[in-house]
This record gives C-alpha cells, structure tokens and sequence, in this order.
C-alpha cells in the first residue's frame, strides 16, 4: 500500500499533464483554424453562390416520434430555409399521437408509390407521401424502429447526394445549409461536414426561427452555453487540424449519401447511433485508402433546447457517456491502429482515456488526494494550490471558448449576455463539473449491465406548455440520444 | 536567489501565470468590443457615402471617379465586398470604366500586390479585387490566380470571366476543369457559361481531342453551356470508345435539338453499357422526337433498373402515343417492363414532374 499510492500519484499527474497539455495543443490549434473559417464565413458572397447551380442538392432528414405539437412549425421552417436545391424528407416513426394527421392536413399530402430501392433494410413502410403545396417535402410513415431505422429509411428515400440529418424540433439558422456546404464548394475529397450545435433556452424564437440570441438566465442551461461553446468552437476546430472530428452531430451533419448506403447507415442498436456512423465512416474509408476529409466549421449553426433541470440532466449525461463507452468498446480494434493513421493514433486514444476515462480518473485522483493529505503524505497548502491550478486551467478552456464565439460568431452581442457566460465559465467547476463526474461514472456501471433505456426528457419547447415525449436530443459532443 | 525552489513553488508559479492568462483573455474580450463598436461608428458614415455615390453613379447622376475615391476611404475589405456586390447590379458596359478609375488608385495597386502574397487571404482579397475591377493587364495575374492552389482564390479569381471577356482567363479555367471536384467544376463551368464568347472556341477545340483522358470531364462541363455550336462535336462523342465519354455526349444532345442528335441518341439507346442506355432514354425523352418510340418501347424491357425507368418517363413526354406505349407494357410478357410502367403511370403529375427531371 505504501508503495501504491505514491504510483498512483504519478500516474494521475502524469495523466492530468498529458491530457491538459493536449487541451492546450487543442486550443492553438484552434487560433488558425478559427481563424480561417471565420475569414471564409466573411469573404465569400453568399448571395452569388445561392444563386449558382454549383451548389450540391441535399435532402435534409427529419426523423419524429410524437411530435404532433411542433411537427408544422419545424417543418415549415425547414421548407423555407435559403438553399437552392433541397428536400426534406420527414419519417413519421410509427407516432402514437396525431403527427401523421397533422402533417396530412398542414401539406396536403398524397401518397405516391415507392420508385426508390429500399438499400438499408427498415421496419416496414407503410407509405410514402408527397405534398401538393410544398414539392419539396416527401413524408414517409413507417412502423416504430426508432431514430436510426427512421433515418435509414430517409436515406433510401433521398434523391440527392448530400444527406443532413435534423432533430424535428431541432431551429436551423435559414442560411446554415448554405454554409455548411462550403467545404464542397472549396474543394476537397468532403465525406461529411459538421456545424455547431447552440443552445436555444431563453432565445427569443418564432415561427422555428431563433430571433434574438440570449444566454439563459438560470444556472443550469447557462452553464451547458459555455460547454457547446468550449465543445464545439475550440473542441472541434481543434480536432480539424489532429486528424478529423470522431464525432459530427447528429442534429447537424451533412453526409455524402453514397458513403452512408455503402456502410449500411446508421446502426439501430446503437445508443449513439451518430458517433458510431462517423466511426465507421473513417474507419471504411481508412480502411480502403480513399482520401477523405470530414472537417467542422463553426459558422452554421443549429439551435437546440438544453436540459434545464438537474434530475433531466443527470439521465442525459449518463446516457451520453454510456454511449461513449459502448461505441469505443466496439470499435477497441481502431485504438492505436496505424492502419486508421491519425484517427486511430490520435482520436480514438484521446476519446478513449480524455474523455471515456477522465471520470474515473479524476474520483482516483480527488481520493488519493484527501488520503495523501490526511496521511501527511502531502502538504494541505500544496494540494489547495494545484485544486486551484487545475480549476484555473479548467477556467482558462472556458473562457477561451467565449473568446473565439467573441472574437468570431459573436451570437451573443448584448453586455449582459457575456457577462453571465463568464459567471458560469468561473462557476462551472465548483459543484457542476463534480456532478458531471458522478453522472459519467454511472455510465460505467450501466454499460456494464448492458443497460438500454432511454430515460426520460421534459421539454418546455419554443413558446409552448412543457410536454414529455421521446426526443432525440444531442450533447455538446455530438451524440444523439434518444430520450423517452 | 539562492532558496530551493520546490513543488509549491512551481505550482505557484503556473497559478499566478493562469492568473495573467485569464486576465488577458478578459482584456481581450473587452478590447474586442470596444474596438468593434467604435471602428463600426467610423465606417458606417463612410460605407453610406459610397452607397450614395455607387447609386448616383449607377443612376447617371455621378462621376466615376468620386465613386473610386468614395471606396477608397473605406478599409479594403469592405471596400473589395461592396465593389463584388454592386458589380451585379451596375450595367456591365458601364463597368470597365470604373476598373479602369481604380487601376489607377495606390489603393488598387496596394490590392493588386496581394496576388503574390504568400498569405492566402492576401490572394484572397486581390482575386475578389481584381474579378470585380480587373482591367486587360491584370488578366495573367487572374490566369495566375485561377490556378491558385487554394480553394477560396481561384473560386473568387474564375468570377472575373463575368466581366473581363479573355480566352487566356477561359483556357486557364478549362485547363482546371478535369482536375476540380464536381461542384467546384460546376461553379467554374458556370462562370465559363456567363463568358461562353471566349469559352465555346476553346472547348470546341478541347472535344476534338478524342485520346484526352480528361474528355468525360470536358464534355460534362462544355454540355452545361447547352451551346448549339457544340453539337456536331457532341454527335462526333457518341462513337467515342470510352463509355463516360459517350454517356456525357448522351447527356449534352438531349438539350440540342437536331435531326443528327435524335439520331444519335437512337444509336446510344443500343449501346452496350448501361449509363449511357439510360442517359441517351433520358435525352430522347427530353427532344421527344416520335421516332423514338419503338426504341424507348423496347428499351422498357431493358435488363437495367435504371434504363427502364429512364425510358418510362420518357415515354411520359410523347403525350398519348406514349401513354398507349406504356400502358401496352404494363399488360405485357416482360415482368421488368410491367413493375416499371406500372410505378411510372402510378405517378401522379406532380410527382412526374419531379421524378422526370
């Protein structure tokens, strides 16, 4: 034992080291990187490109359980954003409530035959629709099979090469998707782009469209504002230039359909059926040498409503990081695999010890450091001083985060806004990150028991009463989940 | 000084230098939007003025040279932007004479420089630049840059064929071509469409290349200008060995209506590969030309998925002797030919619409 604890000392500060200073190679990398899209965002007209037929045509996929409360209001908002060639294919996953009726009635559908080769295999279509006011929405009612068997069938269905998959209650930016697709207009061998996920509690939002960005007053989503912002504008700006993002949310993804029918889509086991289908994207593409870049760009962005309750949130991020566990597991092949070069040298070991580990290790580390301090072992002064150092590192991440959204994006333009989003980045590791430890600690023992419900979500929506219903719902790391 | 310096110290030491770091960062912030507020509050009158003076210039009612000087008081970038913008909306024969105004500005000289940056957002701005008030001396540098090995540089240098009409700017885009992913292939055909008085000579003479690897990828572009000039070139494509090359010709001759492109097309229908089957269906359907009937009729009972239902909604397009045809089919011995005829007349008009593009 005496010998134990001082290994175990060393091997945590070696870990905290080696995974702060990848952080810190994280957030440099994020400077150029930042500060390139950021430029393009600028430069490039938009307006000429919209009306260009260079523009690649896309289906966006709209999967929805029970959603007859918002269904026509996101939709419309979907049909409606600026892109010159799109469609959207909206699969009714086998609703209990009234989702299909009211999209029958909103856009006058009429059922046509199915003229498309059903590829992935899927629960059973009932039919396919098509509307007589709106040409560019086609609806597919289908048996429950959950997300990913929704998105299959939306896949198969889908006319054009580009696919993006989106949450039903899930408020695009109406010129997101013409963002997203830059990096095809600039070239390259683009298997899949990622945009950034925001948080839309307290934002001002009609007609599916947020109108006035806001940073929530309570704690709770407040503080989830700064983790998308460190997650998504220095996370994953960072990762573009270490080898390509292991995960592209799946509330906001664009995916090159070919790539998506050869892999067979998304796996309906899946807990995380977004990290798994962008896994295995690398991993098939590595796998036979085609070159292939799947890069994020902050400037589309994508709203979506937070958790704002303590109990909601714990399931989330349980789930989340269950999820986690189980994808890395299954593709444990992949780690330190030089046959997948960077991704399988470089991501798959950063998710696998930064991110699936990161809990257990830091309950270790905060055990052996009452131990070391009770035995005497290490001076109270000393351990109060690196508490804080590593609370400052922590801090410094936090409010690089809000430095880029502000050096950049700047969505949040009113004093009050910023203030608070530099209250919760200092408050974040007092209690809240403790929390998030012990909530991805339980993941391990649920993934363990192999455990596969889904929890339970309660949205207050955009302007309406709260209501409970399965959704998917997607983490600052981009995984969906499917939230019941 | 003489102390050991221990574990506390250094700890010590990393915290008071995180300390300076989120200082900074906090500094930063604030600088940021101070700055921001204020440089806005400078620009915004200046931006107006040249907004007043393109307007009275595009009305008749100002010189050009008060519009140079109006953009001149405005920081580069913005100046670059309002430019590109307003290059759309001013009649293009009154452009050159504001291009020429600027060539002869240092600030112009200033952003003509930037082509040979090293910096790629240098080159960037220089292209957008010169797309918009390139004169005929800056056309090897556009050349220069539409080869550029960023995306971004040579997207914004190939606009510059809206409005400066040079066959070295086209050959130079053309010369590009085979080597572009598919939508930046597009938007350069695009902007070869828009000075398709220079582009057409030079791809009529690109096609006659019959051993060029890159044909298929020629002929995909030059089959966007939709040019009739470019027929018999395209009619000389569908004997060609290569099946990507004559199922690009396939596709280009169903938007040139001809005798010599139905005939063609009629020839490519009983091609031996599939995509140029189904591509040379789709352009019959397109000219609907009623000698083609038989041949789509026959083409239902094709052993392709794909060609039957190219043909089927071909057939939609010959009014009601392809609707006999169809319906004839979908009575018929051939299994493939009844499934498709049946899916395509299932199809309301709507949907044909569509599905037949």
């Amino acid at each position: 034992m005496t010998h134990l604890i001082p290994a175990v000392e060393a091997l945590i500060l070696v870990y905290f080291v080696a995974l702060n200073s990848f952080y810190g190679l994280l957030l440099l990398m994020s400077i150029p990187e930042v500060w390139e899209q950021t430029r393009l965002a600028e430069d490039e007209d938009l307006q000429k490109l919209m009306l260009s037929d260079a523009l690649p045509p896309l289906t966006i996929m709209v999967p929805a359980y029970n959603e007859g409360e918002t269904i026509q209001a996101s939709v419309t908002a979907m049909l409606t954003l600026e892109y010159r060639q799109y469609e959207v294919v909206v699969v009714n996953d086998g609703s209990k409530d009234d989702t299909m009726q009211r999209l029958r009635d909103a856009f006058d559908l009429y059922e046509v035959p199915r003229i498309y080769p059903e590829t992935i295999i899927t629960k059973p279509i009932r039919a396919v629709y098509r509307s007589r006011s709106r040409t560019r929405l086609t609806v597919i009612d289908k048996e429950n099979g959950g997300k990913a068997d929704g998105l299959n069938a939306a896949i198969n269905a889908s006319r054009y090469p580009l696919v993006i998959a989106v949450d039903a209650d899930t408020l695009i930016e109406p010129d997101a998707l013409l963002r997203l697709t830059r990096p095809f207009l600039l070239g390259g061998n683009v298997a899949a782009v990622g945009g950034t996920i925001r948080v839309a509690n307290d934002c001002t939002v009609q007609h599916g469209r947020v109108l006035d960005p806001r940073v929530p007053r309570s704690f709770l989503p407040g503080v989830q504002v700064v983790e998308y912002l460190r997650a998504f504008l220095f996370g994953r700006l960072g990762w573009n230039r270490l080898g390509g993002n292991l995960i592209i949310s799946g509330a906001f993804g664009l995916f090159r359909r070919e790539y998506l029918l050869t892999i067979g889509g998304y796996l309906t086991n899946s807990v995380v059926e977004d990290m798994d289908v962008v896994v295995r994207l690398h991993r098939h593409l590595r796998e036979r040498k085609i070159p292939y870049v799947m890069p994020f760009i902050p400037d589309p962005v994508a709203w979506t409503e937070v958790p704002s309750s303590l109990a909601v949130l714990s399931r989330q991020r349980e789930r989340w990081h269950r999820g986690l566990i189980a994808s890395l597991w299954t593709y444990r092949d992949m780690l330190f695999n030089p046959r997948y070069g960077q991704v399988g040298l470089v991501a798959v070991p950063f998710y696998v010890f930064g991110e699936m580990l990161a809990p257990v290790v830091e309950v270790i580390g905060y055990v052996i450091a009452v131990i070391a301090v009770a035995t005497g072992r290490v001076d109270p002064v000393f351990a109060i001083l690196f508490f804080l150092f590593a609370w400052g590192y922590g801090l410094c991440l936090s409010i690089w985060g809000v430095v880029l959204e502000e050096t950049s994006f700047r969505k949040y333009r009113r004093s009050g806004d910023l203030g608070r989003l530099l209250v919760y980045a200092l408050l974040e590791n007092f209690g809240y990150r403790q929390c998030t430890v012990w909530w991805r600690l339980k993941a391990f023992w649920a993934a363990w028991r192999r455990r596969k419900t889904w929890g339970e979500m309660t949205r207050t929506g955009f302007g309406g009463p709260p209501r409970q219903s399965r959704l998917y719902a997607q983490s600052p790391s981009g995984m969906w989940q499917k939230v019941e | 000084m003489g102390g050991e310096v221990t574990a506390r110290h250094l700890v010590l030491i990393a915290a008071v230098v995180q300390g300076l770091f989120v200082a900074a960062l906090l500094l930063l912030i604030v600088i940021n939007r101070w700055v921001r507020l204020r440089r806005r509050d400078a620009v915004r009158p200046r931006r107006e003025a040249a907004e007043e003076q393109f307007r009275r210039w595009a009305a008749g009612d100002a010189d050009v040279d008060a519009v140079a000087s109006a953009l001149v008081r405005l920081p580069s970038a913005i100046a670059v932007e309002r430019l590109a913008a307003w290059s759309s909306l001013v009649p293009t024969d009154r452009w050159p004479a504001l291009a020429q105004a600027l060539s002869r500005a240092s600030w112009g000289e200033k952003l003509r420089r930037g082509a040979k940056s090293r910096r790629w957002w240098k080159r960037l701005q220089s292209a957008r630049f010169l797309a918009a008030a390139g004169v005929a001396e800056d056309v090897p540098t556009l050349a220069r840059l539409i080869k550029d090995p960023h995306p971004a540089v040579h997207l914004a240098a190939v606009s510059a064929l809206n409005y400066v009409s040079s066959a070295e700017l086209a050959e130079a885009a053309i010369d590009e071509l085979p080597m572009l992913p598919i939508h930046v292939g597009m938007y350069f055909a695009m902007a070869l469409k828009r000075g398709r008085q220079v582009a057409v000579p030079l791809f009529d003479q690109r096609l006659s290349r019959m051993d060029d690897p890159a044909l298929a990828r020629i002929a995909e572009y030059a089959a966007r200008l939709q040019e009739p000039s470019l027929r018999p070139r395209f009619t000389a494509l569908a004997k060609h060995p290569n099946k990507e090359v004559r199922a690009q010709a396939a596709r280009a001759l169903g938007a040139l209506p001809h005798t010599e492109s139905q005939a063609a097309l009629l020839t490519l229908l009983a091609d031996e590969a599939w995509v140029v089957r189904a591509q040379a269906a789709r352009g019959l359907g397109l000219l609907a030309p009623p000698a083609a009937l038989p041949g789509l009729r026959k083409a239902l009972r094709d052993p392709e998925w794909w060609v039957r239902l190219r043909a089927a909604l071909a057939l939609t397009r010959f009014g009601g002797a392809g609707r006999d045809a169809l319906v004839q089919e979908e009575r018929g011995p051939n299994a493939g030919a009844r499934n498709t005829t049946e899916l395509v007349l299932g199809l309301s008009p709507q949907a044909l619409a569509e599905y037949a593009t």
